[in-house]
């Protein structure tokens, strides 16, 4: 007997166990250090800190994490960066951002394993990460570090926070309610062919070209 | 009632009475200073030891001018401490105008270093949290003065009404105008708002030279921290959660089976 395989049934590997750690390890520290970094940052929102264990804990584990997070950036920096320059689709991609906004998809040049608006994140990622380091280092160890570099990590390390978490709100926006079955891709690591033809066509073509060498799967 | 400290540093002999009283006092373990070819006590403040005479030397007409000061929270009107620090309730302006840490709410950030423009508070490396000089709240909320100014032999030191006290400055650094002191006046830096604790300076154009600041202000990125940045982040992270949900309610999720297909290409075909 011949069964036919529905496309859907056909998952295609997004992220492979690596990717999908590191990125759940760079969530999961982001998410402590952000709840524990408002809580610092506005006698408003202080009350997390109580929810958390309370001030002193705090400021003892606040470091910690974005040291977790700055190593996991760095990981997924090593295995992501090279793939994620923009190409010459991606640039026109970006003056179109409307249309890719109001799902005007035919307007947009075809997007490789990542489009322009993730590399975007990536790179605004790798940046506030590398100043959120910086200055958070010196906010550590208040004793042992010029006041003129202190002075200025007060107002830099929340200025580069608040840059982070708002492209981090938009990038769970995105992974969760706007583009479906995302999620998915990121837990269980595949995706199936209908989603990644639409959303990423460069990097499905790639895909079934590497599929047909090998053959019949 | 604001009180402040009078220290009228032409009286001081550099006796130390009040370092020894402040640790007396504040039940503080003596740290053996390091000697640095001078009369002080310590190069610096410590966690433990909150009251400093400073034995600053000047070169002035010729001759050496020794000029004595009394290092120590100056519990400002506006104060950087208190702007700079993030927990509530860890530093509180209490209605004397006492600048108090209460020890219990501290978090160590040390957020009040920095934001200090006299170098003041010290973190302890035992309980990690940050100390410096109550202006004695424990013996003023019973009505007594400070131990330090208690103890000082040659009056140097008063406490009391600020108002008063800053009456009595004036009048003493007239006093040391007529007596040859041109330069004389009084320390009470407009920049944080004025200081509960007031100094009578012979050279008061040159405050550096008793290791005060000339124009101490509270740090404009403390300001801009506690001010402008957080309606910013306000803006910023509220723009974004209703940027999001307001397009998922305009325009819905994204859908490859209505919103086109940017390559109308072969649908992937049963490789079976």
């Amino acid at each position: 007997m011949h069964r036919v395989t529905h496309p859907d049934e056909i998952r295609i590997p997004r992220f492979d166990a690596y990717e999908r750690v590191m990125h759940w390890m760079s969530a999961l520290s982001f998410g402590y250090a952000t709840l524990t970094g408002l809580a610092i940052w506005s006698p408003k929102l202080y009350w997390m800190a109580a929810v958390l264990g309370g001030g002193f804990h705090i400021r003892g584990t606040h470091p910690w994490s974005g040291i977790v997070f700055a190593v996991m950036i760095g990981v997924m920096f090593r295995r992501w960066a090279a793939g994620m320059k923009l190409d010459a689709d991606d640039r026109v991609w970006l003056t179109r951002l409307h249309k890719y906004a109001t799902h005007d998809h035919g307007a947009l040049p075809p997007s490789g394993r990542f489009n322009a608006g993730q590399k975007m994140l990536f790179w605004s990622q790798v940046a506030t990460t590398v100043l959120l380091f910086a200055t958070g280092v010196v906010l550590w160890f208040p004793e042992s570090m010029p006041r003129a570099l202190r002075l200025a990590s007060i107002a830099l390390h929340p200025l580069a926070a608040i840059g982070s978490i708002s492209s981090i709100l938009v990038h769970i926006y995105m992974g969760t309610a706007a583009v479906p079955q995302s999620m998915r891709a990121m837990l269980r690591g595949y995706v199936v062919p209908e989603w990644a033809r639409f959303h990423h066509p460069k990097w499905y073509k790639a895909w079934r070209a590497s599929t047909a060498q090998k053959g019949p799967v | 009632m604001i009180v402040a400290k009078l220290i009228d540093t032409t009286l001081c002999i550099g006796c130390k009475a009040c370092e020894v009283a402040c640790q007396e006092w504040n039940d503080q373990e003596y740290t053996l200073g390091t000697f640095g070819g001078t009369y002080q006590t310590m190069p610096d403040l410590e966690h433990n030891f909150w009251n400093l005479i400073k034995f600053n030397e000047m070169e002035r007409d010729g001759g050496t001018s020794w000029l004595m000061s009394k290092y120590q929270c100056m519990h400002c009107a506006d104060a950087g401490c208190l702007a700079a620090c993030p927990a509530p309730g860890a530093i509180v302006a209490r209605a004397n105008g006492t600048i108090d840490f209460v020890h219990e709410n501290c978090i160590g950030c040390g957020y009040c270093i920095t934001g200090c423009p006299f170098d003041v508070p010290r973190l302890s490396p035992a309980s990690k949290k940050v100390y410096k000089c109550s202006l004695c709240s424990d013996r003023t909320a019973v009505g007594l003065e400070p131990a330090c100014i208690k103890t000082c032999p040659t009056n140097c030191l008063t406490f009391g009404a600020r108002d008063e006290l800053v009456r009595i400055a004036e009048a003493r650094s007239e006093e040391l105008k007529a007596d040859g002191f041109a330069d004389a006046g009084v320390y009470n830096p407009q920049g944080v708002g004025g200081t509960n604790v007031l100094y009578v300076l012979k050279h008061a154009s040159e405050p550096e030279a008793y290791g005060l600041p000339k124009d101490p202000q509270i740090p404009w990125t403390v300001s801009l921290w506690k001010g402008p940045m957080k309606w910013l982040g306000t803006l910023a992270f509220w723009g974004t959660i209703l940027g999001a949900f307001f397009h998922f309610v305009i325009y819905g999720p994204q859908d490859p089976a209505k919103h086109g297909h940017p390559e109308k290409e072969d649908a992937p075909s049963d490789p079976s």
